[in-house]
C-alpha cells in the first residue's frame, strides 16, 4: 500500500479499518512518518475523526491472551540448552549425537528413534523407486556419459553472479546455489541442473528446447527468460515467468521421455507474470501469478490509464493485455458499471482493488487467471 | 512502505540465522533468546502443558544445530522456527502416549487462543460494546480462520510466511483470511445494527 491510497480511506468503515493492515500499523507502532501521514490526512477528512477514534480503541483494546514469561526464566533454559549441545561440538557425522543425551528426556530419545526410522523408511523407499524411475536413471546416463565435459559452477558469494553459456543464453545465479552445464550443448537439446536459485535469459533457438532439471521439476523452454527457486531444503520449488512461455513437468511424470523429445510444449504451460509452485511432500502443482506482476508489452505502447466513465469491462481489457493476464469476469453483469479512475502509478494488485472497491467487487487469483466476482451496478 | 522496523529486523535476523549454520555458539544464545518467547506463546496454543512446550523448543533449537549443515541459509527465520515448532509438537505429541498418560488429543488440531478486550484503552461505552462483540466473533471463528488471523493480525506476519508456518498453499491462506474478515465484518455489521436500533429505540 503507497501513500497514494490514502483517498481509499475515505470510503472506509470502522469494520474496514479494523482490519486493515497499514491502519493497525500505524496504531500499533507509530512511525514518525506513518503518523504524519494520517495526521495530516485526518485534518483534510476530519469527518472520519470519529471514526478512525472508534476504530482505533478497538484495535488498541482487543488483544491476544499471552502466557508470560520471563527473561530470566528464558536465559535459563537457553544456558542450559547450549550445555547440552557442547558434547556434539566438533562432531559433524551427526549420529553419534543424540545417544550421548540422558533417556531420561524420554520423548528427545523417541525423536531420535523415529528420525531412524524416518531415514530408514526413505533409504528403503528411495532404492526401490530408483529401479523403477526410468528417469533417474536417465539423468544419471547423461551425467556419466559426458561427465568430463560438465561445467559446475558453485555461487559461494554473497551476490548474484552471471554465467553466460556458449549459446548466448544467460544465467544469474544466486549465492549459495549451484549450476551444471555441458561444456558444448547436445544438438537436439541444451539442458542445464540446477539446485538453489537463479534467473534464466534463454536464447532463441525454436530447434534446441531449453531444459532446467531442478530437484523433482523439469522446465523446458524454447527462448525466454523465467526464475526458478529450487533449494534443496526448501518445501516447494517454483518457477516464475518474466517473457515468452515455458513448460513445467515433475520428473516423476510417466511421459517424461515424449514430452522432453518433441520441440512443442506440453505439460503446464505458464506464460508471463504467470508462477508455478511445486509442493514437494504432496506431489502437487499450483498455478498462480507472480507477487508482483510486470507490464509485458513496450513501453510505447503502454495505455495510459485514466479513465473516465468508461465501462469498468474494457478496463479490465486493457488492464489484462498490458499484463498479459487472462481476467475473467461475467461480461453481462460488469457492463453497466462505468469506472472513473486514475490507475498509472499502481501495481497490478492496487489497480485491481481500487478498481473492485469502486464496482462493489472482488477478485481472486485462480489458476493463474484473475477472477471477478461482482454483483453488477444495475439497481 | 512496509514499515521500516520490518525491514531492518530481517536482515539482522538472517546474519545471526547464518552465524549459528555456521556453528558460533554465540549465534545460538542469540538466536534462541530472540525468539523464544515468540515461539513459547505460539506453541502454548497447541498444548496447555508449559513443560511440554518447553522442551519442544529446547528439542527443536538442538535438532535445528544438529542438522545446520544441511539447512538453507536463505530463509524467513520467524516462519521457519514457528512452523518447525509446530511439526515438532504435533510429532512428539503422537508419540507421547507411548511413555506418558497426558491425553494428546488437545494438542492434534487444536489451537487454543484467547482474545481479550483490555478496557484501559477504551474511552467510552459504544466502544466497549462493539469490542466485545468482536472479541465474540473472534472467539466463534473455526480453528484455522483463527490461527490465520492470530499470524495475520497479532504476529503481522505476510500470506507467504503464514504459508510456510501452517504448511497450506499461499492461496489457502487468502482464501481463509478472506473468510474469516468477511465473517468478521458481516456479523459486526448486523449486530451493530441491533446494537444501534436497540439504542433507538430506547
Amino acid at each position: 500500500m503507497t501513500w497514494k491510497h490514502m483517498n481509499d480511506y475515505k470510503h472506509y468503515g470502522i469494520e474496514d479499518l479494523v482490519w486493515d493492515t497499514f491502519f493497525r500499523q500505524w496504531v500499533l507502532s507509530p512511525t514518525r512518518e506513518t503518523d504524519n501521514k494520517w495526521k495530516e490526512w485526518l485534518s483534510e477528512n476530519p469527518e472520519m475523526a470519529e471514526k478512525i477514534n472508534q476504530s482505533r480503541q478497538i484495535v488498541l483494546s482487543l488483544q491476544v491472551k499471552e502466557l508470560e514469561i520471563s527473561n530470566l526464566e528464558i536465559a535459563e533454559i537457553v544456558k542450559e540448552t547450549i550445555s547440552r549441545t557442547k558434547p556434539l561440538l566438533g562432531d559433524n557425522t551427526s549420529k553419534g549425537g543424540f545417544e550421548i543425551i540422558p533417556f531420561y528426556r524420554k520423548f528427545w530419545f523417541k525423536i531420535a528413534a523415529s528420525f531412524t526410522l524416518i531415514i530408514l523408511f526413505g533409504w528403503l523407499a528411495k532404492s526401490g523407486f530408483n529401479r523403477n524411475n526410468q528417469l533417474s536413471n536417465i539423468q544419471k546416463e547423461i551425467v556419466t556419459e559426458e561427465q568430463e565435459k560438465f561445467t559446475e559452477k558453485i555461487n559461494s558469494t554473497s551476490a548474484s553472479i552471471l554465467i553466460v553459456l556458449k549459446d548466448g543464453s544467460k544465467i544469474t545465479l544466486a549465492p549459495l546455489s549451484t549450476i551444471r552445464y555441458p561444456e558444448n550443448f547436445a544438438n537436439k537439446k541444451r539442458e542445464v541442473y540446477l539446485t538453489g536459485e537463479a534467473f534464466f535469459d534463454i536464447s532463441k533457438d525454436p530447434n534446441r528446447p531449453f531444459f532446467v532439471y531442478a530437484n523433482e521439476l523439469v522446465t523446458k523452454v524454447l527462448g525466454t527468460s523465467f526464475r526458478i527457486k529450487a533449494y534443496k531444503t526448501s518445501k516447494e520449488i517454483t518457477v516464475e515467468v518474466k517473457t515468452g512461455r515455458v513448460s513445467v513437468f515433475a520428473q516423476s511424470d510417466p511421459d517424461i521421455k515424449e514430452k522432453t523429445a518433441n520441440h512443442e510444449l506440453e505439460g503446464i504451460v505458464l506464460s508471463p507474470n504467470q508462477k508455478i509452485i511445486y509442493a514437494r511432500d504432496q506431489v502437487r502443482m499450483v498455478k498462480t501469478l507472480v507477487e508482483k506482476p510486470e507490464i509485458i508489452i513496450p513501453k510505447a505502447q503502454i495505455p495510459q490509464f485514466i479513465f473516465e466513465d468508461v465501462p469498468v469491462t474494457d478496463v479490465f481489457d486493457s488492464i489484462a493485455k498490458t499484463y498479459g493476464i487472462d481476467i475473467l469476469y461475467d461480461e453481462e453483469l460488469l457492463e453497466g458499471c462505468p469506472l472513473t479512475a486514475i490507475l498509472d502509478n499502481q501495481t497490478l494488485h492496487e489497480k485491481l482493488t481500487i478498481i473492485c472497491k469502486a464496482i462493489e467487487a472482488n477478485y481472486e487469483i485462480l489458476d493463474g487467471q484473475i477472477v471477478v466476482h461482482g454483483k453488477g451496478c444495475r439497481n | 512502505m512496509h514499515s521500516t522496523t520490518h525491514l531492518k529486523e530481517v536482515p539482522d535476523d538472517k546474519i545471526i540465522w547464518q552465524r549459528f549454520l555456521a556453528g558460533e555458539v554465540e549465534a545460538f544464545d542469540h538466536l534462541m533468546t530472540l525468539h523464544f518467547r515468540t515461539l513459547f506463546r505460539y506453541g502454548s496454543k497447541f498444548s496447555r502443558d508449559k513443560e511440554f512446550v518447553k522442551d519442544n523448543i529446547q528439542d527443536l533449537f538442538l535438532i535445528l544445530w544438529e542438522r545446520r549443515q544441511n539447512l538453507s541459509h536463505d530463509i524467513a527465520v520467524k516462519p521457519y522456527l514457528m512452523a518447525s515448532l509446530r511439526r515438532l509438537m504435533h510429532r512428539s505429541a503422537m508419540s507421547k502416549p507411548l511413555l506418558s498418560d497426558n491425553s494428546v488429543e488437545e494438542i492434534n488440531g487444536n489451537f487454543e487462543i484467547e482474545f481479550s478486550v483490555e478496557e484501559e484503552y477504551i474511552e467510552n461505552e459504544s466502544s466497549l460494546v462493539v469490542t466485545q462483540k468482536l472479541k465474540k466473533l473472534l472467539d466463534e471463528l473455526p480453528l484455522r480462520q483463527k490461527e490465520v488471523v492470530y499470524l495475520k493480525y497479532f504476529q503481522e506476519m505476510d500470506r507467504s510466511q503464514i504459508s510456510e508456518v501452517m504448511n497450506i498453499s499461499p492461496q489457502t491462506v487468502s482464501n481463509l483470511l478472506q473468510i474469516a474478515i468477511k465473517q468478521l465484518k458481516k456479523h459486526w455489521k448486523s449486530e451493530l445494527f441491533i446494537f444501534f436500533l436497540i439504542h433507538f429505540i430506547i
